[in-house]
């Protein structure tokens, strides 16, 4: 979802064409990694290419698309999860896909095997991102 | 907990979407949509060129060299347009799309790059020839409509091009922002 800032519309569109490339790429699987890499690997491919589409790149008027989260009672933290949206959408694409990885928790070695740069790579601009992303929740700027 | 901690861990915290019970219909339903859209492409395209040639041969255009001649350059002009744009499409559909993230990236930038040669300098020659297979029509539209329906088919041609224009100004900035974006890694 933060590749299309947290519009679950969206987001599900993605995930059906996601679906479709995999069953239409099954017989090019060939083990040289695991299939959930594959996976990882076409979903983040997929963002990529469908990102061309006109609805994509149209900016969005307020996030008021936003899934509502557990900690509704803390605006404060609402609001720095919608400005995290909004940092994620301010970096390049490939920033945004190892962030995403590493937000949704995979480990560093596997990131590398989805982007297809080295572990040290991966991990310098892990790194890099972590503290740009921060200083953009909290100071506004990237 | 680091100040990233904390963002990750609010982050993870966010309500998950519902994994949707008509889910593997919907992936059917799509797959079946893009196929018939394929057939229905195909079809319109076929029914298009089969109406030139017998709109061709109805007015007996080969019995008139210059409305031949400018009727085979804008055919021939739409022909190569959509050619392209077939090409393009199935450049996109052929990319791998389970390759690593930068080799599908340098596929897309290559993409863009075609896209852009194709917008400055294959549109730019085959409207120009499209131009001049129109005006090498002007005489016989002349000769044979009226004076008011004569400036009409002028004027709304003049219109479509303007159109067509600004459409692919507005074409080529998209597709410049695109790749720019995409080549911003680092």
């Amino acid at each position: 979802m933060g590749y299309v800032k947290g519009n679950k519309t969206l987001a599900s569109d993605i995930a059906q064409e996601v679906f479709v490339k995999v069953w239409k790429s099954l017989e090019e699987f060939r083990e040289e990694s695991t299939i959930s890499t594959w996976i990882y690997r076409i979903t983040v491919n997929t963002c990529l290419l469908e990102l061309r589409k006109k609805k994509y790149i149209q900016p969005y008027q307020e996030y008021d698309l936003l899934p509502e989260t557990q900690e509704t009672s803390h605006p404060n933290k609402e609001k720095q999860l919608k400005k995290m949206y909004q940092c994620i959408a301010k970096l390049s694409k490939g920033n945004q896909a190892i962030i995403l990885l590493e937000l949704e928790g995979l480990p560093q070695k596997e990131i590398s095997e989805i982007i297809g740069i080295s572990h040290e790579a991966v991990r310098v601009r892990v790194h890099r991102i972590k503290s740009s992303l921060t200083k953009c929740v909290k100071n506004d700027s990237i | 907990m680091t100040a990233f901690e904390d963002l990750k861990s609010q982050w993870n915290n966010q309500d998950q979407p519902e994994t949707p019970e008509d889910g593997a219909k919907k992936v059917v339903d799509k797959i079946n949509a893009i196929r018939s859209k394929q057939r229905i492409t195909n079809i319109v395209l076929g029914a298009t060129v089969m109406v030139l040639i017998a709109f061709f041969l109805y007015i007996s255009a080969h019995k008139f060299p210059p409305v031949m001649i400018g009727l085979l350059i804008m055919m021939g002009s739409l022909l190569i347009r959509i050619s392209l744009e077939f090409y393009s499409i199935n450049y996109l559909k052929k990319m791998n799309v389970s390759v690593v993230y930068e080799a599908f990236k340098s596929q897309m930038v290559t993409y863009y790059r075609q896209r852009i040669k194709v917008h400055f300098i294959a549109t730019p020659l085959i409207i120009i020839s499209y131009c001049i297979g129109f005006v090498l029509l002007l005489p016989a539209f002349k000769a044979n409509l009226s004076n008011g329906f004569y400036n009409y088919i002028l004027v709304s041609a003049i219109v479509v091009l303007i159109g067509l224009g600004l459409f692919i100004a507005m074409e080529i900035k998209k597709e410049i922002s695109l790749l720019n974006e995409i080549k911003q890694d680092h």
